[in-house]
């Protein structure tokens, strides 16, 4: 690459090229400091109570608190209230219902899709691709019809004659639309790491005698466990910050969170409240946030 | 041996287990989309019909003639090849340079940018449009493409950076060393090899952005009213034909997109992280 031979000439190239790679990395870097760093910065402050004066929607909230110096005086009055509570329990149920059905169903896509040969399981792969041809909007209003009362689901169950009762606008709706989009992603991440489990070590621990379950606990879910924080992490993200699926299939009372902040922000006014929920949910989210940017990087270092 | 696992050694019984398993998770995925496909060419489905009493494509007439509905399918059309052009000049370049070049925090920058993953979204989207308002964005076009760029920045630059990174450097430096000049090489024997990757994150890209309503909403509101954006009311106040119509309508980009570019997407690249509900 480098044809100069004097040790100067050589740094210069090296200088050239860290900073010619330094420029071509700065467009994403800035839209990074733009709309995350700069944003959430912000937010963290304008939540402690300190209201810049250039900024429109900060000023014109409804029920603002202002102060000099940073105060929790919103967050207080936030924790306070009861819908509050309410929604953030709705939304820790939802969360970890999801992870839970999303977790036990695709593992068992995987398996199958990773340990059988034949027409049946190649049209598993296919299947359980549809979500993601699927706009997530698109999908919670397919559900909401198909699940909601008076639905093609209620009237199946009624000509066998069971009763049914509809999730939709309650927490379990919310967890089925969660689950029906969440699923190409995490058989998608946990086939791949499936993939880079051989053969031959499931075979050998098969003919010694080991149980399926045995194989499952000793085996794969060590070597597949990257894929599986990932999934879990990237869900509970996901799910915690979700909005389309929840105001589509949720009820009016509790909410989760993505939808009262939603509405705290544009119908009622209330910005500082939304952005006080935003900053709470960023916080709620870093130990997920770190270990998912930590598994993916990890995840890659092991692709490369 | 488990009281469990007397069944799985007995072939027909787990053989019949499996396939009722995986009937129920067909009819899971599936039975919701079919009933929405009805729904679009259905005129008359009473409950307890398992089907629509009477079929019909009126609605189909109506949702064409609407003004709000074409409105929307421009901006649409505007919005989600604009932001697949500006994210593709944002991060091509700085993929490469990921995948080539040696740079002091290359490898802070190269995980840093999975931030915009490790964010509840709604959360950031609202933090996001608090900031544009001090910046006056708040319902403009570019304050929408702006926010949308946000999903875009880590498949746009991670999947082509694995792309570049696998092309064989002996090809390039035989066409060196027949005299082709730098930019020849990259243009005749870099680009080509790593295009299915650039391929790749662009149709996902530019699917992201035509499928996207959560940014779009608290950013572009009231004046940009993207598709799925319309959606949301459409749903609300309208019978269930023309939510069901419209929905056929806003997924066949997708499906017709997603399967010309099949053989490119089964390469291995869509567990980079497709969407997030």
């Amino acid at each position: 690459m480098v044809r100069a031979h004097r040790w100067s000439a050589v740094s210069r190239a090296r200088s050239k090229e860290a900073l010619v790679g330094l420029l071509l990395v700065a467009p994403p870097t800035l839209v990074l400091l733009f709309l995350v760093v700069i944003p959430a910065w912000q937010a963290v402050t304008f939540s402690l109570g300190i209201v810049p004066a250039d900024n429109v929607a900060y000023n014109s909230s409804l029920n603002l608190i202002r102060s000099d110096t940073p105060t929790l005086a919103v967050f207080r009055r936030l924790f306070a209230t009861r819908s509050f509570t309410q929604n953030l329990g709705l939304t820790f149920f939802v969360t970890f219902a999801t992870m839970t059905l999303l977790t036990l169903v695709s593992y068992a896509l995987a398996l199958y899709a990773r340990f059988n040969r034949g027409r049946l399981s190649g049209l598993v792969r296919t299947l359980y691709l549809i979500p993601m041809f699927v706009p997530a909007i698109i999908a919670g209003y397919a559900l909401t019809i198909f699940y909601g009362d008076h639905g093609v689901f209620q009237a199946a169950l009624n000509r066998m004659g069971l009763p049914y009762h509809s999730p939709i606008g309650a927490g379990w709706g919310i967890v089925l639309g969660q689950l029906w989009v969440s699923i190409p992603f995490a058989v998608l991440m946990l086939s791949s790491g499936l993939d880079g489990v051989a053969e031959e070590q499931v075979e050998v621990a098969r003919d010694a005698g080991a149980s399926f379950w045995v194989i499952l606990w000793r085996i794969l879910l060590p070597l597949n466990f990257i894929p599986l924080l990932i999934v879990l992490t990237f869900t509970f993200i996901g799910v915690f910050g979700s909005f389309t699926i929840p105001y589509l299939l949720g009820g009016n009372a509790p909410q989760m969170l993505g939808v009262s902040m939603q509405l705290n922000f544009s119908a009622f006014r209330q910005q500082q409240i939304a952005v006080a929920l935003a900053v709470f949910s960023f916080l709620v989210c870093a130990v997920a946030g770190y270990l998912y940017v930590y598994a993916t990087t990890r995840r890659q270092q092991g692709a490369a | 041996m488990k009281p469990t696992s007397w069944f799985w050694h007995y072939p027909p019984l787990r053989k019949a287990l499996t396939i009722i398993m995986l009937a129920v998770f067909g009819a899971f995925l599936l039975l919701p989309l079919v009933s929405l496909l009805l729904w679009a060419v259905a005129e008359r489905w009473n409950y307890p019909g398992l089907i629509p009493q009477q079929f019909g494509l009126r609605w189909w007439s109506w949702i064409f003639t609407n003004a709000d509905i074409g409105k929307a399918a421009r901006w649409s059309a505007l919005t989600a090849p604009t932001v697949t052009l500006v994210s593709a000049a944002v991060c091509l370049p700085a993929a490469y340079a990921f995948a080539r070049f040696d740079f002091p925090l290359k490898r802070v920058l190269y995980v840093s940018l999975l931030a915009s993953n490790a964010f509840p979204k709604i959360g950031l989207y609202i933090v996001i449009a608090a900031f544009f308002f001090q910046l006056n964005l708040i319902g403009t076009f570019w304050g929408v493409v702006l926010v949308q760029l946000i999903n875009t920045l880590v498949y746009m630059t991670w999947i082509p950076a694995a792309s570049f990174a696998a092309v064989p450097r002996e090809l390039e430096e035989a066409a060196r060393d027949l005299g082709a000049s730098p930019l020849k090489v990259f243009f005749t024997v870099t680009l080509p090899f790593a295009m299915p990757g650039i391929i790749v994150a662009v149709i996902l890209t530019f699917l992201g952005s035509l499928d996207e309503s959560q940014a779009t909403l608290v950013v572009g509101a009231p004046e940009i009213t993207t598709l799925p954006i319309l959606m949301y009311t459409l749903v609300s106040s309208y019978p269930e034909p023309v939510g069901a119509v419209f929905s056929v309508l806003l997924a066949l980009p997708s499906v017709v997109l997603l399967l010309l570019a099949r053989k490119y997407l089964l390469g291995g690249y869509l567990a980079a992280g497709f969407k997030g509900g």
